[in-house]
């Protein structure tokens, strides 16, 4: 063959004139592989399918539909019933709803998420907030895992494994096996039995947590799932006629039922009869049958020319005069019942509580025999007191029974029923009345309808009783609808982490102020005495204003709060009060209330200005120097004008008072005569995590140093709050310390403060003498 | 001429053996020592003193960056480790122990946006300006070795921040959209997005490790979790939030450092109202950082200096600053509770003290004990004003100073004018709004 001579080859020419043809729609983006995963598809990627392009000359290729797979099972009588089956279910399956909107159900899968986080956060609040309350907190936190430097002690390693005791053990298994082998024929493997066993184990295991996973999940899509079908629900549904219409369908329903209960289960009725009430009340509380609403406005408007709008109106007045006159009708009935019962269950109250003081101090008559045998024996008091209480009980309950016996007598007397809860019914006659027994023998001559009848009027007494519980009920939710959903609304998040927080045992002041950063001038301008007195001022200004308008017990606790800074700034400085501390220290808890009583009848005020009097009484005088007989050496005959002149000058003169700074402010006090040196040391107001002065002035007094107390309790008093090591990392918190018990204490000074009784603070000082 | 001398009999006080214990010669009586309560305060009162003698926080200066320091990493175990990114794409190993920086190597084309370290700290990432995360090993190359990332990814969008889950190999990306990120991965394995914002910081919770959160540039700040396919919720507040600082013991507290001079730290579970407002900056605060006790934080600002807080009190406990310190960018604590790092505009890593007056280097355990009577001291008298005046006395910048003074003016006019309407308007209608919830606009779902 020479070069030129064409060599036709059919196949290779078919396949160039392919593919010169579908040059034109050849599509040059290849299809991406994905060798990573991906989350989101790139919408540059997407491809045409390739089929769809080649489709046009082929006969394409449709996709199955279950019609034709109907039809195939159609044509073999065995699969007839399949495939109708299969029919069946296409035709009777719900189409799935629309699934909620984009924004709608992000939303939900926000919230829920977001309360799973919370709720896994919550965890950590009794953690976080023992970590607060710690009195030394020590980081990074210790924890329980012992590291051991193995290499540090290596020994030369160990061959085997197993002890000895334990190759003994193997070494008879082995035997005993192979004595089986002998004897029995035994030829399981043991290894591959144990093999087998543990991969089942790992199975199990891996299938379980499947399972709760899925559970998990379920419940999770469940959750979503009714979120969003009431979602739906709730939007669904616009018409108000509808609901109207419902509404009214559902009373007719209930009231139905009702009448039926009524007549076979009393008991079931009754409790209908409360739900039915609840609803009417709620119907009530939201007003809608009044004139106020937009639709009886418009009325209004329209009333004056059309009769039938007029009636309409008159109507819907009507029925809200029934909704309120049902109401005072049944209230009107029964108020007389319960105000006696309630006055019954009044005393009952106030005898009942022997041992509550309360109601003692308002039975005076007891009181009074207390007094009178007040010469007894604790214990023997004790008896007669609880004697008389006793025999004053016995005597209010016989009243109570009386009470009842004279109801019961004005109805027709009460006779077995024969009903199942009937029988509960004198169980607690029995318990409560003796006299139950007597009525039941009474009633057995009774007629059958008698005893129905007052069946029923037991019913319907307590049917009232409910009512009315219930119409109080519904008063208040009148009152305070808009409160309860505030309350609602405001469901505190925190409210776990307050409840867990536990006061510190040691209290530490928090300064929060801003650092003064301005120049020390004016910063000391703000610290001098004056404006330090001023505010002193201001507060004893502020409690004497009080002391006209409020009772004397308020002042004098005023007044004990000020003595007691005294004895704060004393702490500090000038100890010239120490003696004065213990006495006071040793008065201070009856000291309120003996105040009281003593200002019951004085004249605070009064005494107050003759206190201020007095400071200055000293100033305002003359005094002589001059004794008798002093400086008249010669005796007597001394000229009057010599003596007079002598007089004079030993006379000594104070000086005129300077002006008080508060002279003409009736209720102030200032004390002039304290060190003013020793004012820009002393604190003002109590600082703030201390509640009581008290407190603050405790904290303050005890010593912590050496020289003061003894070196355990000097080293416990000054244990930093924070502990760090030097060079070592502090991890974030573990949540191992969600699980982890107590601690072992491994500082001697931390397992001594633990050791400490709860309930007291330190001792103020360890008398070490 | 008669001299005076205390003679003492040995007997009293000198030890029959080694092992037995010393004589205290002293009587613990009370009735003895009236003064204890005079004498204990004059001693708290030169403590304070003498602390103030001793603040002096300023460490060291890191020099070598080039351009702004932008970012910090900090190194899960080891503590004389820290990486800085700086804005001319560069970074900064430093070793801190010899106060020199181990490597250097320029990482991105433009800003280094964040540097995370890996858990166990064998590898850090980085991201830029130019949509790159790069992972790099710890250790520097051999000699003669190039830097080299051990991976590049590029992404898809832009990146602000990454953060570094503290249990497992997944990481975090901010920017056009939140990402979460495995390790092993070119690709991430979810993005989260809720809006279209700027996302300009991320941080993980290093105690409930799934959850994350974000600040975006429409001043929101959006809670997520790495395991839902949604973010969890939304706060908007009034201005721009820069950073979040999760708390590293309190699992569910969290601050954020906004461009209104305040800090904000909030319960994740409660975000309608921050449980605390952190006032004292005079300008926009840029980062904040807790300590590793949680129980301090620690703020860098635009106005040029770094305030310590503690983290349930609204007012700083101290300010640090010099002269040389531009506006500060970055700022972190270190993880033995020690130090803390600044890193600002002019170039300089900074290191402090975190405590100022602490007392470096070896301490013998009867200073120890003395350090401890002293601090005990100063607390028990904290409220006396004048250790209150000395204790809480700062010498602040000229500038810093003057932008108080207005603003406290500002302040000042406002509340007037509040109380001015409130009084010429009807009753209720001027409702009374505290100042936690002012700068809160929305929480939404």
């Amino acid at each position: 063959m020479s070069d030129d001579e064409e060599h036709y080859n059919p196949q290779s020419h078919k396949k160039l004139l392919q593919a010169i043809s579908s040059r034109g729609n050849v599509q040059h983006i290849q299809r991406s592989t994905r060798d990573e995963r991906q989350p989101v598809q790139d919408e540059f990627q997407l491809v045409k399918s390739s089929n769809a392009s080649s489709s046009a000359n082929v006969d394409e290729p449709r996709a199955v539909g279950l019609n034709d797979l109907v039809q195939i099972l159609r044509t073999s009588s065995k699969h007839l019933d399949t495939g109708k089956k299969l029919k069946n279910v296409q035709s009777t399956k719900k189409v799935l709803q629309k699934p909620l909107e984009k924004p709608a159900a992000d939303r939900i899968k926000r919230t829920i998420g977001y309360e799973g986080v919370s709720k896994k956060l919550g965890r950590w609040d009794a953690v976080v907030s023992k970590q607060r309350s710690a009195e030394t907190q020590i980081f990074p936190i210790p924890s329980e895992t012992i590291y051991v430097n193995t290499s540090a002690h290596a020994k030369p390693l160990k061959t085997s494994i197993k002890s000895d005791l334990a190759k003994e053990l193997e070494e008879s298994n082995q035997r005993l096996r192979e004595l089986r082998k002998k004897q029995i024929g035994d030829m399981t493997d043991d290894k591959l039995l144990a093999q087998q066993e543990r991969a089942l184990l790992e199975k199990k295991l891996t299938r379980d947590e499947l399972f709760a996973r899925r559970k998990e999940l379920a419940y999770l899509k469940m959750r979503e799932s009714q979120k969003s079908a009431k979602a739906r629900m709730q939007k669904k549904i616009k018409s108000k006629k509808y609901h109207k219409l419902q509404k009214r369908q559902k009373m007719l329903e209930q009231i139905k039922e009702f009448e039926l209960l009524q007549k076979t289960n009393p008991e079931a009725a009754l409790e209908k009869l409360e739900a039915l009430e609840k609803s009417r009340v709620k119907e009530r509380a939201s007003l809608r049958h009044k004139n106020t609403g937009t639709w009886a406005k418009n009325l209004q408007v329209r009333a004056k020319y059309d009769r039938e709008v007029r009636k309409d109106l008159a109507e819907q007045l009507a029925v809200s005069r029934q909704l309120t006159q049902k109401q005072h009708d049944s209230e009107s009935e029964e108020d007389q019942e319960s105000n006696t019962l309630k006055l019954d269950e009044q005393d009952k109250l106030l005898d009942n509580d022997p041992f509550n003081p309360w109601t003692k101090v308002k039975s005076k008559g007891k009181t009074n025999t207390n007094e009178e045998e007040t010469d007894d024996p604790n214990w023997r008091k004790y008896w007669t007191e609880r004697n008389e209480t006793n025999k004053l009980l016995a005597q209010h309950r016989e009243d109570i029974q009386e009470l009842k016996e004279t109801k019961k007598e004005t109805k027709t007397a009460k006779t077995t029923p024969k009903a199942k809860k009937s029988s509960l019914k004198i169980k607690k006659a029995k318990v409560t009345v003796q006299n139950g027994w007597k009525v039941e023998k009474l009633s057995k001559d009774a007629t059958l309808e008698e005893i129905f009848e007052q069946h029923g009027d037991i019913l319907k007494e307590k049917v009232g009783k409910k009512l009315e519980k219930l119409r109080k009920q519904a008063d208040k939710l009148k009152e305070t609808p808009a409160k309860g959903k505030q309350l609602k609304k405001k469901k505190d998040a925190l409210k776990n982490l307050k409840d867990l927080t536990f006061k510190n045992t040691k209290q530490r002041i928090e300064i929060d102020e801003p650092l003064n950063s301005e120049d020390i001038e004016t910063k000391t301008g703000e610290i001098n005495p004056k404006s330090n007195v001023s505010e002193e001022a201001e507060i004893v200004e502020k409690s004497s204003a009080v002391i006209e308008s409020i009772d004397p017990t308020k002042v004098t606790t005023l007044n004990w709060t000020q003595a007691s800074r005294g004895r704060l700034n004393d702490a500090l400085g000038d100890g010239e009060l120490e003696a004065d501390f213990d006495e006071e220290d040793y008065t201070n808890a009856d000291r309120q209330l003996t105040l009281t009583e003593a200002f019951e009848d004085d004249d605070i005020i009064a005494d107050f200005n003759k206190d201020k009097e007095k400071d200055s009484e000293l100033k305002n005088t003359e005094l002589q120097l001059a004794m008798p007989g002093w400086g008249s050496w010669a005796g007597a005959g001394i000229s009057a004008e010599v003596m007079e002149r002598r007089n004079k000058r030993l006379l000594l003169k104070l000086a005129v008072p300077e002006k008080r700074r508060d002279e003409n402010k009736d209720n102030l006090y200032i004390n002039e005569t304290s060190s003013k040196d020793t004012r820009s040391h002393l604190v003002s107001s109590v600082p703030f995590p201390f509640r009581s002065l008290a407190d603050y002035e405790a904290s303050i007094r005890a010593p912590i140093g050496r020289n003061f107390v003894p070196e355990t309790a000097f080293r416990m008093l000054t244990r930093p709050a924070v502990i760090t090591r030097k060079g070592q990392v502090i991890e974030p918190m573990d949540e191992s310390e969600l699980i982890k018990p107590d601690r072992r204490l491994r500082h001697i000074v931390d397992r001594r403060i633990k050791h400490l009784p709860k309930h007291k603070p330190l001792p103020p000082k360890a008398k070490i003498a | 001429m008669k001299v005076k001398m205390l003679s003492r009999n040995p007997d009293n006080y000198v030890r029959e053996t080694k092992l037995q214990q010393h004589k205290v010669p002293r009587n613990y009586d009370p009735e003895l020592h009236p003064l204890e309560g005079a004498r204990e305060y004059v001693r708290a009162l030169n403590a304070t003193k003498l602390d103030r003698v001793f603040a002096k926080p300023f460490v060291c200066n890191l020099s070598g960056h080039r351009d702004g320091v932008s970012c910090f990493g900090k190194h899960p175990k080891m503590l004389s480790t820290l990486a800085t990114g700086a804005y001319d794409g560069e970074v900064r190993i430093w070793d801190l122990a010899n106060r020199c920086s181990s490597r250097n190597f320029v990482a991105h084309d433009g800003f280094v946006r964040g540097i995370a370290y890996a858990r166990n700290g064998e590898r850090f990432l980085t991201v830029g300006d130019d949509k790159t995360i790069k992972v790099w090993k710890s250790e520097s190359p051999e000699v003669g070795e190039d830097e080299e990332p051990v991976n590049t990814i590029l992404s898809r969008y832009i990146l602000h921040g990454i953060a570094h889950n503290r249990k497992d190999n997944h990481f975090a990306t901010c920017g056009e959209v939140c990402a979460i990120w495995d390790e092993k991965h070119n690709d991430p394995l979810k993005t989260l997005k809720w809006g279209v914002d700027t996302l300009h910081t991320i941080s993980y919770n290093p105690v409930e490790t799934n959850v994350l959160a974000c600040c975006a540039s429409d001043r929101s700040i959006i809670l997520y979790d790495q395991r839902e396919a949604q973010p969890l919720r939304k706060v908007v507040l009034t201005m721009k939030s820069n950073k979040l600082a999760w708390n590293p013991m309190e699992a569910f507290n969290f601050t954020v450092a906004n461009e209104d001079c305040n800090l904000y730290t909030f319960d994740t579970r409660k975000l309608h109202t921050p449980l605390k407002v952190h006032f004292d900056h005079v300008s926009a605060v840029t980062d904040v950082d807790y300590s590793p006790t949680g129980k301090e934080f620690v703020t860098a600002s635009y106005d040029k200096t770094i305030r310590i807080y503690q983290a349930h009190q609204s007012h700083s406990r101290d300010i640090y600053h010099t002269k040389r310190m531009q506006h500060v960018v970055c700022v972190s604590w270190s993880l033995d509770n020690r130090y803390i790092f600044s890193g600002s505009d002019e170039m300089n890593v900074r290191m402090w003290k975190a405590n100022a007056s602490e007392k470096l280097g070896v301490i013998r355990p009867r200073e120890r004990a003395n350090f401890n009577y002293q601090e005990a001291l100063k607390a028990k008298y904290a409220a006396h004003p004048q250790i209150k005046r000395i204790a809480r006395h700062r010498q602040v910048p000229r500038h810093v100073l003057n932008a108080q003074r207005k603003m406290r003016v500002v302040k000042e006019k406002d509340q007037i004018k509040e109380a001015n309407v409130r009084k010429h308007s009807k009753k209720g209608t001027v409702p009374h709004v505290s100042e936690k919830k002012k700068h809160i606009i929305k929480e939404e779902v």
